[in-house]
């Protein structure tokens, strides 16, 4: 009696490991991410591309005639940004909306490993931000005819960018269990990006002090690898830069494993 | 059993005592002042947060433009510099301003208070006039912190006055009625953001409107955010600012459109 209830319990076909149980949960959950993304998805591509957009060619009404060196620094710089916007700064902000809503609880109860739900949560920012970051080439490059070199570097770069990016925001939401605070820190993690690390601008035009501060941040490296990847000429830092960020992927990734396999 | 509720005897008891309605200029200014004391209770919590913030976005952005010049020429500093209290006054006007009032919606705040005896226009006045007072601390530290990190000498004249009062109210009321004309907050957010987004990068503010092309230049001869900026700098430069006449009667329209809708849609009975 007892051992046919335990039947009864267990769910039919059995415990699957491996990689190809890995590779279909892969899938399903991307279709589950898209899905609930749904129609919000052509929006933040649309929203991506247009913000990108409009600041490659807003820049230019600072300036009575821009220089050609700060149109290649903003439309170098806005790449990164694009990446980084979903998974830095929608990401958290989704996971708040799933625990006041319940369904935060309820995406943890699902049989899939937290790892391959991260990588299918990577995959779909980085399908986000790509569009917005050709668009942005594109654009900045018809409007100031740039001297981009793109090299076979914007591989990496693209990836590790999204990657870290994904990464800490997934830190971010997974360690926050209070959603405003999360909404809070999303909301200076734009400002500090747009404004307070050298993306868009060259790192000489900051106060020392709060150059040597974004030393130790990865937008400023996230920064000199696109740069290094669209652009010809010496690039000194590359290496450091893919170290920072790397470690700063590594400590976030960690992190969010951490907060994700306890148990409360 | 019905006799007893429609019977004449029981209709005194339904008139709320003190018997007569009341109307007439000073039980305005009595419902004004009772007003006032209701809108900065539910506020006192958040003034403090609310000036924070502003001064962080107003004096944050004024570091952050700086950053995307090559060099910082007098002219560029004291643009940039006069922009400030502009810079801090949008974040208020047009974020902070329709947040309030799509969270009052949301709670069903219009609805009780338009039940209280009370006319409507004291409540909106009395709003009106908290927030424009709000609005000041935020752009006078914004701009002090624009002095400090620009070194820039500032010659201020009388016109200052009227110039900070009319935005400041401007903005208010333009945010207001925004917020209370638009039904679905979900819409109120999308024009709020994208007004922020399309403000602080394609409107003149610290920088000079004839970097504009024609079209976007005519645009904003229309739209108030560039008459904002000509007025502020009409205060506190001189020689920098022209048409300022014009500006102020831009924002007045502004203004007064602002209280226009929102006296129409606090007027409706739904």
């Amino acid at each position: 009696m007892a051992s046919s209830d335990a039947a009864l319990i267990l769910p039919p076909g059995g415990v699957e490991r491996g990689i190809g149980r890995s590779g279909r949960d892969f899938v399903s959950m991307v279709r589950w991410h898209l899905a609930s993304l749904r129609m919000w998805l052509v929006t933040i591509v649309i929203v991506q591309a247009l913000s990108g957009v409009g600041f490659v060619l807003g820049i230019s009404l600072f300036f009575h005639r821009i220089p050609q060196s700060a149109a290649l620094f903003v439309t170098t710089g806005v790449p990164v940004i694009n990446l980084l916007i979903v998974g830095l700064v929608l990401g958290p902000q989704l996971v708040a909306n799933q625990r006041t809503a319940g369904s935060y609880e309820y995406l943890q109860t699902l049989p899939v490993s937290r790892s391959v739900t991260a990588a299918a949560w990577y995959t779909v920012c980085l399908l986000c931000g790509l569009p917005a970051v050709v668009v942005s080439l594109v654009v900045g490059q018809l409007r100031y005819d740039l001297p981009l070199h793109i090299s076979l570097m914007i591989v990496p770069a693209v990836l590790l960018t999204s990657f870290a990016g994904t990464m800490l925001g997934y830190a971010l939401a997974h360690a926050i269990t209070r959603p405003m605070v999360t909404l809070l820190i999303t909301q200076m993690l734009i400002f500090i990006v747009f404004g307070f690390a050298p993306i868009l601008f060259p790192l000489q035009r900051m106060p020392a002090w709060l150059a040597d501060v974004n030393w130790w941040f990865p937008f400023r490296h996230m920064a000199v690898v696109m740069r290094a990847a669209l652009t010809s000429g010496p690039n000194p830092g590359v290496s450091t830069a893919y170290a920072v960020i790397g470690v700063w992927t590594v400590v976030a990734a960690a992190l969010a494993g951490w907060m994700l396999g306890r148990r409360p | 059993m019905s006799a007893v509720i429609t019977g004449t005897g029981r209709r005194d008891d339904l008139l709320p005592s003190g018997s007569e309605l009341r109307s007439g200029f000073p039980y305005w200014m009595d419902s004004l002042r009772s007003m006032l004391r209701y809108d900065w209770g539910g506020m006192r919590p958040w003034v403090g947060m609310m000036v924070v913030i502003q001064t962080m976005m107003g004096a944050g952005m004024v570091l952050m433009y700086g950053f995307f010049y090559p060099q910082i020429t007098t002219t560029t500093a004291l643009y940039i510099a006069t922009g400030a209290p502009t810079l801090a006054l949008i974040p208020l006007g047009f974020v902070m301003v329709p947040n309030a009032v799509m969270m009052d919606k949301l709670h069903g705040t219009f609805d009780y208070v338009w039940s209280m005896p009370v006319p409507r226009s004291a409540h909106a006045v009395s709003t009106f006039s908290l927030f424009t007072v709000l609005a000041v601390p935020g752009m006078v530290l914004a701009l002090l912190v624009a002095i400090w990190r620009y070194g820039i000498h500032l010659s201020l004249s009388p016109v200052l006055i009227p110039a900070v009062l009319l935005c400041a109210l401007m903005s208010v009321t333009v945010g207001y009625a925004l917020a209370l004309a638009v039904k679905n907050p979900l819409v109120t957010n999308v024009i709020v953001n994208a007004l922020i987004f399309v403000v602080l990068l394609f409107s003149p503010i610290v920088y000079p409107a004839s970097q504009l092309p024609g079209w976007l230049y005519d645009v904003h001869r229309v739209l108030p955010f560039e008459s904002m900026a000509t007025v502020m700098r009409a205060g506190l430069t001189t020689g920098l600012a022209t048409d300022v006449g014009l500006s102020f009667l831009v924002l007045g329209v502004w203004a007064a459109a602002g209280c226009a809708v929102t006296a129409w849609v606090v007027g409706r009975r739904a």
